[in-house]
């Protein structure tokens, strides 16, 4: 999978966003809002620009005490809201 | 003739040739004018002719709407190319050519009729990108003055941002309207947030040199009752993000412009009034943000 060019992410308060910038997204009119969790995959994903699933599930292995198959199933998540989002491609 | 103008605190210069007729049209902008601009952050100079370079990318054009402005927005090597029109389908009013750090305009207006629109949507242009890195918003709102606060009513045009000032200014007792279009938030050196008139107001004459602390941010939705509420920060931010001048997506004025939203986000009241255009409406309003604590 790869970031799509354009979305910075951004703190508010203890919160972070990520806004389309950038002149490859100037139409884009949305906002998406993250937790702790989605802001840390997105930060160590975005500067890479390719990721996978399952650097996904290792970030939330790394960081977070839950097992293999839960860290699997939330990666696969996150991954498909990405996507759904417009922020990621497959 | 060159003239000085100071607003929200910033200084900058404009300067027309002698007997051009725009030098007896700038009654809006004689309540901020300075005699000597010592500290300008910009001079516009309104000129015979900027070139329209064959080289020139787009990187905004603003929607084709009959009701609205149209703005495109071009670079040209390191220079910004601006055009304007009064609306889509309409001739161009006015050409900008500005300089990479926004400190130096040169506006061609490109109709008599059109001239004043052009060298005010290019002054407004030049004052929200020079002061995006000086915790400086230029917004998209109406505001009321009450009990020494500034109340501005946020939302797309024709939502009825002005529409409530008058409800205000009708029902709500020591009401006066600052501003109906353009007014500048600033946060200043202290920490405090002021909200400033411009020579910019819309449809509506309204050209106060006057400032007031902020009193909250309300966004105006129509509804079928009158109801008002807190909003979260997400949605604060998107409203201020949403309501404010600035090209959000040249990297350094979009970092500048984020930590201004972020900072107002975290300081100021920001609400949603869902609304009707009747007197219920600004009783509703005014109940809540005229009993905010400092």
């Amino acid at each position: 999978m790869k970031t799509i060019e354009g979305f910075k992410m951004r703190s508010l308060g203890k919160d972070y966003i990520i806004m389309g910038e950038g002149a490859s997204q100037v139409n884009f009119n949305k906002m998406i809002s993250l937790n702790s969790t989605a802001a840390y995959l997105w930060g160590e994903v975005a500067d890479k620009g390719h990721f996978s699933e399952d650097d996904l599930k290792e970030l939330l292995l790394r960081k977070y005490d839950v097992d293999e198959a839960t860290a699997a199933k939330d990666a696969a998540y996150i991954a498909g809201k990405w996507v759904e989002f417009g922020i990621a491609s497959r | 003739m060159t003239n000085y103008y100071k607003v929200a605190g910033h200084e900058f210069g404009v300067s027309i040739p002698d007997g051009n007729p725009l030098c007896g049209q700038l009654s809006q902008y004689e309540p901020f004018r300075i005699e000597k601009g010592e500290n300008c952050i910009f001079e516009v100079e309104v000129v015979d002719k900027v070139d329209d370079p064959a080289d020139k990318e787009v990187v905004y054009a603003g929607p084709e709407d009959p009701e609205q402005p149209l703005v495109k927005l071009y670079k040209s090597g390191e220079k910004w190319i601006y055009e304007m029109a009064v609306c889509s389908g309409r001739p161009l009013a006015a050409r900008m050519e500005s300089n990479a750090a926004f400190t130096r305009g040169r506006v061609e207006t490109l109709s008599e009729k059109g001239a004043l629109f052009g060298l005010n949507n290019a002054l407004m242009l030049m004052f929200a990108f020079r002061t995006a890195g000086m915790n400086t918003l230029e917004m998209h709102a109406s505001v009321i003055v009450n009990g020494g606060k500034a109340f501005l009513w946020l939302a797309a045009s024709g939502t009825g941002k002005s529409t409530h000032s008058k409800l205000w200014l009708k029902h709500i007792p020591g009401s006066r309207l600052l501003n109906d279009d353009n007014p500048i938030v600033r946060i200043m050196d202290d920490g405090c947030v002021e909200v400033f008139g411009s020579p910019w107001s819309g449809k509506t004459p309204c050209y106060r040199n006057e400032h007031y602390p902020l009193g909250a941010f309300t966004r105006i939705r129509r509804a079928s009752f009158n109801k008002i509420s807190r909003l979260s920060n997400f949605e604060a931010y998107a409203l201020l993000y949403s309501s404010s001048s600035g090209f959000k997506t040249d990297p350094a004025m979009g970092d500048a412009l984020h930590a201004t939203f972020e900072q107002l986000v975290m300081k100021c009241p920001c609400y949603v009034l869902d609304c009707l255009p009747d007197e219920e409406a600004a009783r509703v309003s005014s109940a809540e943000l005229l009993s905010i604590k400092d």
